[in-house]
């Protein structure tokens, strides 16, 4: 510790560390300066009391009083932030978008499975690599938005947007959730029956799918590996319209089976996608190949080929739109639990339920 | 989620939301009369409102880039001191904002009396 000869020493020094703190503007010096006036003054006042000079530990006291000069500067000093009030909720909002809705599904839906495919060895390292990837990316949108949002604040090129804000263009009121009525549960019950049946009859109708292509196409070997599991995936999805039908009060049931429903769908579309992407090269018929009863033509190999294609394109899309579903219903659920702890709880009641 | 329960900390916050319209009424009144900062901040603790340093400038600085305050620099006790007064656009203002404060603490204490008995 630097041992003073003089108190008023000791001011000169906490008024530099103060004067380092500050920001620099052009007031800086004048408030210096009142500032230490007021301090001398206060000295003063207190050894006119006194009747004698104070020593370095009363000196000491009324400058710890004042506070740390780095916290004094930031009071003294004009109020600063990066982003303001005004555009903090907008800039918030743009966070969130851009990483909860962007990056996350990104990375998570998309990245992950191709990271996953491509290490074709240990899944884990795969994912902590996609995961490492997903944070550094998340950094650097995060200081991007940042600093796109602190220009904006300091040229105040926001302004404009609000001086010809027009409120007949606020959105229209959003409808309430509506619950599906009985009469769509019946619909929805009846489509997946009807579709249980239909896939049931399947092996032996093939022209229920195939059509005239029937006599020149047959299902490949993957198909009939798969075909059980698609037929209880289906299965368990009929049982579960069954009883929302059934159950219509069973409000969780309906929200977490419907949760569930697009866990295991989006599990088997990867299962199959998984069985598709390490078949070989060579011989490459995931899902129908041209009939071995008949000798194979180059019209049925093409025909297979296109249909293999068509019906890839298909599962890609269904696996990365049911990606998208499930987050979104996991995350909706999060959000009306989260609404349900919010609000306000409903006058005690004296009668029991 | 609330618990119900405000704590010190919600009381001081809401004390110097209180305070700080209350604060440049009182600085705006008091700087009728020329003063430099110090003997602004000891005649407010003097008439029980106590201000800190780095509360004090800041707002000066605020009312007079307002237009609301002029200042000075004059040496005295061998001391460069800055002295603040009233402008006359700070004397309208002033009379306005008394009037305000007046209104407002007439409907308040309406309010309160009103409310009497079942405030403890």
């Amino acid at each position: 510790m630097h041992k003073v000869k003089n108190p008023n020493e000791l001011v000169e020094r906490y008024l530099q560390a103060v004067r380092f703190w500050l920001p620099k503007t052009k007031n800086e010096e004048g408030l210096i300066a009142e500032f230490g006036d007021d301090l001398r003054s206060q000295i003063e006042a207190r050894e006119a009391e006194l009747g004698r000079s104070l020593n370095e530990e009363e000196v000491g006291a009324i400058l710890k009083r004042c506070g740390a000069p780095m916290f004094v500067a930031s009071r003294l000093g004009p109020k600063q932030s990066l982003i303001g009030p005004a555009l903090f909720p907008i800039y918030r909002f743009v966070l969130k978008m851009v990483v909860i809705w962007v990056l996350i599904p990104v990375f998570l839906i998309v990245l992950a499975p191709i990271n996953i495919v491509k290490a074709g060895g240990p899944w884990a390292s795969a994912l902590a690599a996609t995961l490492g990837g997903l944070w550094s990316a998340a950094f650097v949108a995060a200081g991007v938005i940042t600093l796109v949002f602190a220009v904006l604040e300091r040229t105040h090129a926001l302004d404009e947007i609000e001086s010809k804000w027009d409120p007949s263009t606020l959105p229209p009121l959003e409808k309430p959730e509506k619950k599906p009525t009985p009469l769509q549960n019946a619909a929805e019950f009846a489509f997946g029956f009807f579709g249980l049946i239909w896939l049931l009859l399947l092996p032996a109708y093939p022209f229920l799918i195939m059509g005239p292509g029937a006599v020149f196409l047959q299902a490949s070997p993957l198909i009939h590996t798969l075909y059980p599991l698609l037929v209880a995936v289906a299965a368990l999805s009929v049982l579960r319209t069954g009883l929302i039908l059934a159950r219509p009060r069973w409000n969780q049931f309906t929200i977490w089976s419907e949760l569930a429903h697009k866990v295991v769908t989006f599990v088997f579309l990867s299962f199959v996608l998984r069985f598709v992407e390490a078949l070989p090269a060579a011989n490459w018929h995931p899902f129908v190949m041209p009939s071995q009863s008949m000798a194979a033509s180059a019209q049925s190999v093409k025909v297979a080929a296109i249909v293999n294609v068509s019906i890839l394109v298909g599962l890609l899309i269904g696996w990365f739109t049911t990606g998208i579903a499930t987050i979104v219903h996991a995350w909706q659920m999060i959000q009306r639990k989260r609404d349900s702890r919010n609000q306000p709880q409903p006058a005690a009641s004296l009668h029991a339920h | 989620m609330s618990n119900g329960t405000a704590g010190p900390e919600v009381f001081e916050n809401l004390r110097l939301e209180l305070r700080r319209g209350c604060l440049t009424l009182a600085v705006l009144t008091q700087l009728q009369t020329e003063r430099y900062g110090y003997t602004l901040r000891k005649a407010l603790a003097d008439d029980g409102l106590e201000i800190d340093e780095s509360t004090l400038y800041p707002l000066l600085r605020r009312l007079e880039s307002q237009g609301l305050l002029v200042s000075e620099w004059r040496e005295e006790d061998k001391r460069n001191k800055r002295f603040y007064r009233l402008s006359s656009e700070g004397r309208l203002i002033l009379d306005q904002l008394l009037t305000e404060w007046q209104r407002m603490n007439a409907t308040l204490n309406k309010i309160l009396q009103e409310a009497r008995p079942c405030i403890k």
